[in-house]
């Protein structure tokens, strides 16, 4: 008998203009929750350890294979369906329409894949040495790419063509400007959306069709969860906290809406950040289970620690890497007003506090850490991405 | 014998018991002000952004109303309040002030409408006269400035009554820098206004969501450019003048943009401008 959640599964990719981007609210519960948790923490200076169902000790983590079978890697295919279906009315009444998501939120497999489905061509970006000459070539592609009717082209990544640096801004610059103009043809840009509020400074993206994928809220991130996992296993995920199940056989509904609820707040309702989140928490029992398969979700969210007095070099390594949707360690330096040897030494103390993790070969904010640095960058004015 | 009276009445009976209770009014007013000051400071020192500045314009005000407090409690108690001794206690002091210590007592006036006019705020930057820096501390008497060459100034608040006082960021995160080029007249000014603008676009430091400005202004000399942007932090101000002007002069040096050449005897129109960020 298929759950209550499952009967009424949202789907957990439905893309939707960035206008109607609404991030999820923590329950009432949770934040007073969290808030006792936060006061005793400061007052007696230990964490609360209140009414843990099972003891923590009794878990370990799963194993790397396993892991990769509950909770294989995202497969965003099926927000390439929903993003065809949004682009035949946007593409009719602008030359360009863009698909921004979060770090890991997708936007680059999700283009991709739309492009590969559609046979339209996908645009190369320039490489680093491009970038840092201000060589502005790389942008010819667009002119011998696909038929005049229809998109044209896909650039997957638009913060691969961008440096922030007085030479690394020209080339896409020129190529948004050419885009806008539709000089360029039709053509659907996925981008950070780090790098989509910069560029929205840079050049001026206002009116320009935006769509993003829609905020999970706890219910859909339970269903997701449920059905990710390895099909036929009869798994039953329970909350460290409560001992109710979450996620699986017969869930209790309130209290997976309040477990899962606080996660996706925590995550701004971002699939990609959540589904990190999820791996990290699963434990299994030590011992062998009465309950075949059971697996248990810790209540603690697992965070890499980011202190309120972080110093500017830290910070700035920070926004500058989420600025740029990632970046190397030479790209980095070229991008702060430091040296490198100041910048390798922020980024590589930045590493050992697992802030900064390495990410498709470039160093990336960790994405366990992405709520604590979105929310440092928030309290000290730093621009922010609109999700 | 009747003069004698006549001040014996001004005061109430003074007992062991009242001096005991103004003795421990005075001591937890002491007490109260510099846990609240020490506390919002502390407080304040941890936030960022706009929300500090209101933290910090809170110290003064919670100071002035800890001592209005105390004042309200303690006079009925030492005075009998009625008008004819307010009339004579305040013509005594007034004639003791007028005479000895009118800068002391103006200063202390002044404070107090510095706590409710708020000309300037922990966290402000401004210039009093020669002074510019950081506001660290509003003090009863004077303003504590910490200037970026590390020293502390203590400043009367009694400059509040005749000297203008340039605050540059106003109780918010917002404080406009300048920084300056001075080039040769040939230049092609509509090159160097975007690659000024790109210099500011690109700064980490950059309050991207605020106006940036490039001025030019001819002399006979040359041109004189300068950017007017604001950083993300009023604490960034000289780091962000830096980078703006260290990627600046990299920019139009590698465009071989010639320098302005000064005359030997003109002296620089923008006396002292480089010296801080606003100009």
């Amino acid at each position: 008998m298929p759950s209550p959640l499952e009967n009424a599964a949202p789907d957990p990719m439905k893309v939707v203009e960035l206008e109607a981007f609404t991030v999820p609210e923590n329950t009432p519960r949770s934040t007073s929750r969290r808030l006792f948790a936060t006061l005793k923490t400061w007052l007696t200076g230990k964490r609360d350890a209140q009414r843990q169902a099972i003891d923590e000790e009794k878990l370990r983590k799963l194993p790397e294979v396993r892991l990769a079978h509950l909770v294989p890697p995202v497969d965003w295919s099926p927000a390439a369906d929903d993003l065809a279906e949004a682009l035949d009315a946007h593409l009719a009444r602008s030359p360009i329409v863009f698909f921004i998501t979060p770090p890991y939120g997708g936007h680059e497999a999700v283009v991709a894949h739309w492009a590969k489905k559609h046979g339209v061509a996908l645009a190369v970006p320039p490489t680093l040495e491009a970038l840092l000459t201000g060589e502005t070539r790389w942008r010819e592609q667009f002119a011998f790419m696909g038929e005049a009717d229809g998109p044209r082209w896909a650039l997957p990544a638009l913060e691969r063509c961008l440096l922030r640096s007085t030479r690394g801004i020209h080339g896409v610059r020129a190529f948004l400007t050419d885009a806008l103009a539709g000089k360029l043809g039709r053509g659907v840009i996925g981008c950070d959306s780090w790098s989509y509020a910069y560029l929205a400074h840079l050049v001026g993206l206002e009116g320009v069709p935006t769509l993003t994928l829609a905020a999970l809220e706890g219910e859909a991130l339970a269903a997701y969860f449920t059905q990710a996992g390895e099909k036929g296993a009869r798994l039953t995920v329970y909350s460290a906290r409560t001992g109710h199940p979450l996620v699986g056989e017969g869930p209790s509904a309130d209290a997976s809406q309040h477990e899962l609820q606080i996660l996706a707040a925590h995550c701004r309702g971002h699939l990609g950040v959540a589904w990190h989140y999820w791996r990290e928490r699963l434990r299994e029992p030590v011992a062998d289970s009465e309950r075949d398969g059971e697996l248990w979700l810790l209540d603690a969210l697992a965070e890499a620690e980011l202190s309120n007095d972080t110093g500017d070099v830290a910070t700035l390594v920070l926004h500058a890497l989420l600025l740029h949707g990632g970046l190397d360690d030479r790209a980095l330096g070229e991008v702060l007003p430091y040296s490198h040897h100041e910048v390798l030494n922020a980024r590589l103390a930045l590493t050992r506090r697992e802030l900064v993790v390495e990410h498709g070969g470039r160093w990336q904010v960790a994405p366990l850490a992405y709520a604590s640095v979105r929310a440092l960058l928030v309290s000290r004015n730093y621009l922010v991405d609109p999700l | 014998m009747e003069e004698s009276n006549r001040y014996v009445r001004l005061f109430n009976d003074i007992d062991a018991a009242t001096v005991a209770t103004v003795a421990l009014i005075l001591v937890a007013t002491i007490l109260l002000i510099v846990v609240s000051q020490r506390g919002l400071n502390w407080l304040a020192n941890r936030l960022h952004g706009q929300l500090r500045f209101r933290v910090f314009a809170l110290v003064p005000l919670t100071r002035l109303m800890i001592l209005i407090a105390a004042i309200v409690i303690i006079v009925p108690m030492i005075i009998d309040p009625s008008l004819r001794n307010m009339v004579t206690l305040f013509g005594a002091i007034g004639l003791a002030i007028g005479f000895a210590l009118k800068d002391y007592v103006s200063s202390l006036i002044a404070g107090v409408v510095s706590a409710v006019e708020l000309p300037y705020r922990p966290g402000d930057w401004v210039q009093i006269e020669d002074t510019y820096g950081e506001v660290k501390h509003v003090g009863m008497r004077t303003v504590q400035i910490q200037t970026p060459d590390d020293d502390l100034v203590d400043m009367p608040h009694l400059k509040l009554w005749d000297t203008p006082v340039f605050n540059a960021n106003d109780g918010g995160p917002s404080l406009q820098c300048v920084a300056s080029f001075y080039l040769a007249v040939e230049v092609e000014a509509g090159w160097v206004r975007q690659a000024l603008k790109d210099v500011a676009l690109t700064s980490a430091y950059l309050k991207v969501d605020a106006p940036i400005v490039i001025v030019a202004e001819e002399k006979p000399w040359g041109t004189h450019y300068r950017i007017r942007a604001y950083p993300v932090d009023p604490r960034q101000q000289f780091l962000f003048v830096t980078d703006l002007t260290v990627r600046g002069k990299r920019v139009l040096g590698e465009a071989g943009v010639k320098s302005a050449v000064l005359p030997p005897d003109t002296v620089l129109d923008a006396g002292g401008e480089m010296s801080r960020p606003r100009g």
